[in-house]
């Protein structure tokens, strides 16, 4: 198994005038893996994002892809990658068809085989030849999935995918973005502000806001917190007595009454069988236990301290 | 690299505005062609061209009699004079009334192959921002700098299409105009010396299509340094096309100060060393060549400087 990263970067800074719009960024990403990117609007995902691909120029730091510079070895470098930079712009006055054949050409070793197999991939069969002015948003979409497909790239780039897509098509993104990681190991960067895909589509994310990397851990982390730092909804009855009983008790972060017979604790995992008994010694009724999970969005706003532009 | 060209070229000749201006370079053609024949070529099909000959020998002797005559122009009519008598002598007819007059007329059709080339090499790469496929365009293993001469090599193929367009269509429909009895008519010309000779005339119109090219040369580079530099179309083309207008006539205001022998405009117009009538006295071929190249250089260098440094950010 080979265990060096498909992409890392070390000490990334761009610089436009004299504000750092990225700042230092560095983490990488192993084969196979969904890693999302997560930030608010203009916190430098899409920057990054073009540093990554070359079309913007890196100031400080460098970005390895399968161990090839994107700055001095671009051309080796970038073969492996497929994206989609934003949305997918295509000649519009060409078919779907000549579209692929444009960048098949880019890329030494894509057959007219291969076309038709993304093709089929992406279900475009049908209107393959049409001109792509005449294509909706979502074939759109679709064809620029094959385009970046079109090489059999190690490495997917994604901006912004889901931009456009309605639910039906961003479901079909996602398990096709899943089968690709198991099939064929490729290995998906992705970058969003819609954090409910996020969490249902990646394995790990990064934070990045104002430029600066805020946090980078796997997806459970991220909502559930960890093991010593979990928060548990008890259904007890009378409320009032259950929230004296865990008051006392040792290991207990927080607790409050969030209504009638909902209690929220926040303690270790290892505590919850120890605060249940001694609910039970004082005379409470206990009806449920519940993990709270919190969602990547809750959390995202605690990180990012409600998300201000930088 | 042969990829990318076939690429730029699927890119030019898959667009509709492309076949439409090719219809209308054939439609200049025809056009001016036929108003020729109509009004001028058809009096001197057949027989005529003997007298049209003598009618002119004495009306430059006319001319030649006027005491304030400068030496250019004296010079200019004597040689005149001599190609007639040569005609006449060897019985070798003009090309007055022949296909010969109209191809070579036609030549100085090759100002609208330079305005319709430069429409399309404005788009080139300004049109790829606009679009935003050059985000696509870019994200692949292929450098800039050979995406970049790709196009450029593609634009100077459809000057080239454009330029055998004008040919083939201008010797067919002079040929059917007036027949293509007379193909093998040599070209009478005076030598710098006064010396009267026979020379090839196919090779004499091609030799005029090529110092003509270099002029279409310079304003492609031109405007394909503008639509990498500003990354818009309207620009490129407008700023080439006031250029190759305005040039003429910026120049003829600038004559008088030495150093306009530098600028550009100057320079474009190589057959001005076959009139033997340069635009500044002193100026020579391979001054020309040497200013030309120059240009040449800079432009295309600015464009591949900007084009290969620059960040792809909207």
């Amino acid at each position: 198994m080979n265990t060096e990263p498909v992409i890392s970067l070390i000490g990334v800074t761009k610089r436009i005038g004299r504000t750092n719009i990225i700042d230092d960024l560095t983490f990488d990403v192993p084969q196979g893996e969904i890693f999302g990117f997560l930030g608010p609007n203009g916190a430098g995902k899409t920057t990054t994002i073009r540093m990554i691909v070359g079309l913007m120029s890196i100031t400080k730091g460098q970005i390895l892809i399968k161990g090839k510079n994107i700055k001095t070895e671009f051309e080796q470098a970038i073969r492996h990658v497929g994206a989609i930079v934003e949305s997918p712009e295509m000649y519009k006055y060409l078919s779907g068809y000549q579209n692929l054949v444009h960048y098949a050409r880019m890329v030494p070793g894509v057959t007219k085989d291969r076309i038709d197999e993304v093709v089929s991939l992406v279900k475009l069969e049908n209107r393959i030849h049409d001109k792509v002015k005449k294509y909706s948003l979502g074939m759109r979409q679709r064809l620029g999935v094959a385009q970046a497909l079109l090489h059999r790239p190690s490495l997917l780039i994604l901006d912004e995918p889901t931009n456009g897509l309605d639910p039906a098509g961003i479901r079909e993104l996602r398990d096709y973005l899943r089968n690709l990681t198991r099939t064929e190991g490729i290995t998906v960067v992705v970058s969003s502000h819609l954090l409910s895909e996020m969490e249902l589509m990646c394995d790990r994310v990064a934070i990045i806001q104002r430029g600066k990397l805020v946090n980078v851990m796997p997806i459970q982390h991220f909502t559930q917190g960890d093991d010593q730092d979990q928060t548990y909804l008890i259904q007890a009855q009378p409320s009032e007595q259950a929230l004296e009983t865990i008051k006392n008790m040792d290991g207990v972060r927080r607790v409050n009454l969030v209504e009638d017979e909902k209690i929220e604790v926040t303690t270790d995992r290892e505590q919850i069988p120890d605060i249940l008994i001694g609910l039970m010694q004082n005379q409470v009724r206990i009806y449920g236990v519940q993990l709270v999970c919190q969602t990547l969005e809750d959390r995202f706003l605690e990180i990012t301290e409600g998300g201000q532009i930088g | 690299m042969v990829n990318l060209v076939l690429n730029e070229n699927m890119k030019i000749y898959r667009r509709l505005r492309t076949w439409i201006l090719i219809g209308l370079m054939i439609a200049f053609v025809l056009f001016v062609n036929i108003m020729n024949w109509h009004f001028d070529g058809k009096s001197a099909q057949g027989k005529g061209w003997r007298t049209e000959l003598q009618k002119e020998i004495t009306q430059w002797n006319e001319v030649l009699k006027q005491p304030k005559l400068d030496k250019q122009t004296k010079k200019y009519y004597q040689q005149q004079i001599a190609i007639n008598e040569y005609h006449l002598e060897q019985n070798i007819r003009s090309t007055e009334g022949t296909l010969w007059d109209g191809v070579n007329g036609s030549a100085g059709m090759m100002i609208v192959i330079t305005i319709f080339t430069i429409i399309i090499v404005g788009d080139s790469v300004a049109g790829e921002f606009s679009s935003g496929t050059i985000k696509l365009l870019l994200i692949r293993p292929a450098s800039r700098t050979k995406i970049l001469v790709s196009k450029y090599i593609s634009l100077l193929l459809f000057g080239i299409l454009l330029l055998l367009t004008l040919f083939v269509v201008s010797v067919v429909i002079n040929g059917i105009l007036f027949g293509f009895g007379h193909m093998d008519l040599p070209l009478i010309k005076a030598t710098a010396e006064g010396q009267v000779v026979e020379s090839n005339m196919l090779l004499n119109l091609w030799k005029t299509y090529m110092l003509n090219s270099v002029s279409t040369v310079m304003y492609v580079s031109m405007a394909f340094m503008i639509s990498s530099a500003f990354r818009s179309s309207a620009m490129a083309i407008g700023l080439s096309i006031v250029s190759l207008f305005a040039g003429n006539i910026v120049m003829q205001a600038l004559q008088r100060f030495d150093w306009s022998k530098y600028l550009l405009f100057a320079n474009t117009d190589l057959t001005q060393y076959l009139s033997g009538l340069p635009f500044q006295e002193g100026m020579t071929l391979s001054f020309s060549i040497t200013v030309l190249i120059v240009y040449f250089t800079l432009f295309n260098l600015i464009s591949w400087l900007i084009f290969t440094r620059r960040d792809v950010a909207s």
